[in-house]
């Protein structure tokens, strides 16, 4: 095979591989994130509450856009359009943690008001309550 | 925390008074941007709003990384470009519906509404008006209203190689179910 071809088979090669990887990067599936990546932070509910409630500024530097394993009481649950918010809040706390679920992602048949569950997903940061996106049942 | 314990005061002297003041806790908050060559939408489910039907006070508070995008690139590019959602983590708006003469909260119906007060984004504060519906239904309130922005309207720089895929007129669609108590 003379050098040229040679050459051009590489460069192909690796032009492929990079097309490839751009594609992928570029139109990465955004849902696709949290059930597969590494937990990052393992807590109890009124934990993750306190921490915001005494600072949330640290508590953001700390917890924002981390993948976050909290597990805490179902304190409600309810259904939109777009998918489903379960509210862990301990029985006389006035604050808990938003969690909000795709409809493929979430499972009512384990999930009941008063029931302790895990729940794997992303912190986005503090309103009235911690509020987590993207989640799933964890372990 | 020190604004938890101010609304939550506010909430108690609001439920001491006549008329109970109406939450919620997932508001459904979208926006939409077309051009030829993209189409964007992008949701935040997580919402906190107020409503008081008695003085027709609207309060609304979201997180701007709470804003989910098809695509994990883009949403990474909304927050860290063009909202800056670290410095500027939240967006609010608090206003007054103006038409509150011509609703009744006490009997079921969908209403016209008008609501107009100054919205916060990326820390720049305006003046905005929109119109909407308010449906009542037994002891909820959903309240459905469409308004158009622009980023530029908000100090946020669109890059020109990104011009072309970002509309002028950003849609924002509002769509909220209040209870009484959540």
């Amino acid at each position: 095979m003379s050098k040229r071809i040679r050459f051009i088979l590489v460069f192909l090669i690796v032009a492929l591989i990079a097309a490839v990887a751009a594609w992928k990067y570029t139109f990465k599936k955004s849902e696709s994130n949290v059930a597969s990546h590494k937990t990052e932070v393992t807590i109890d509910a009124p934990e993750l509450l306190q921490a915001f409630e005494i600072n949330e500024d640290s508590a953001n530097m700390k917890y924002l856009d981390k993948v976050i394993l909290v597990s805490g009481t179902v304190g409600s649950i309810s259904k939109d359009s777009l998918g489903y918010t379960v509210y862990l809040k301990e029985e006389d706390a006035i604050s808990g943690i938003v969690c909000s679920f795709d409809n493929a992602s979430f499972d009512s048949a384990l999930v009941k008001p008063g029931s302790q569950i895990n729940v794997k997903g992303i912190c986005t940061g503090y309103l009235m309550d911690v509020i987590m996106n993207k989640c799933y049942i964890g372990d | 925390m020190k604004t938890k314990i101010l609304f939550l005061a506010m909430l108690a002297l609001v439920q001491i008074s006549q008329a109970q003041k109406l939450i919620t806790k997932s508001g459904h908050i979208w926006f939409y941007s077309k051009t030829p060559l993209e189409e964007i939408d992008a949701h935040n489910r997580q919402a906190v709003g107020t409503l008081d039907p008695a003085t027709g006070e609207m309060a609304f508070q979201l997180l701007i990384k709470s804003f989910e995008f098809k695509r994990a690139l883009m949403q990474e590019h909304f927050n860290e470009n063009y909202m800056e959602s670290d410095k500027y983590p939240k967006a609010s708006f608090k206003g007054k519906i103006t038409n509150l003469d011509k609703i009744d909260f006490k009997k079921d119906g969908v209403y016209p509404a008008e609501v107009s007060g100054d919205m916060t984004i990326h820390n720049v504060t305006k003046p905005l008006s929109a119109k909407g519906t308010l449906a009542v239904k037994g002891g909820t309130v959903i309240a459905n209203a469409k308004f158009l922005t622009t980023a530029h309207d908000w100090d946020i720089e669109i890059p020109s190689v990104v011009e072309d895929k970002i509309a002028k007129q950003i849609e924002v669609t509002v769509d909220v179910t209040y209870t009484a108590n959540q």
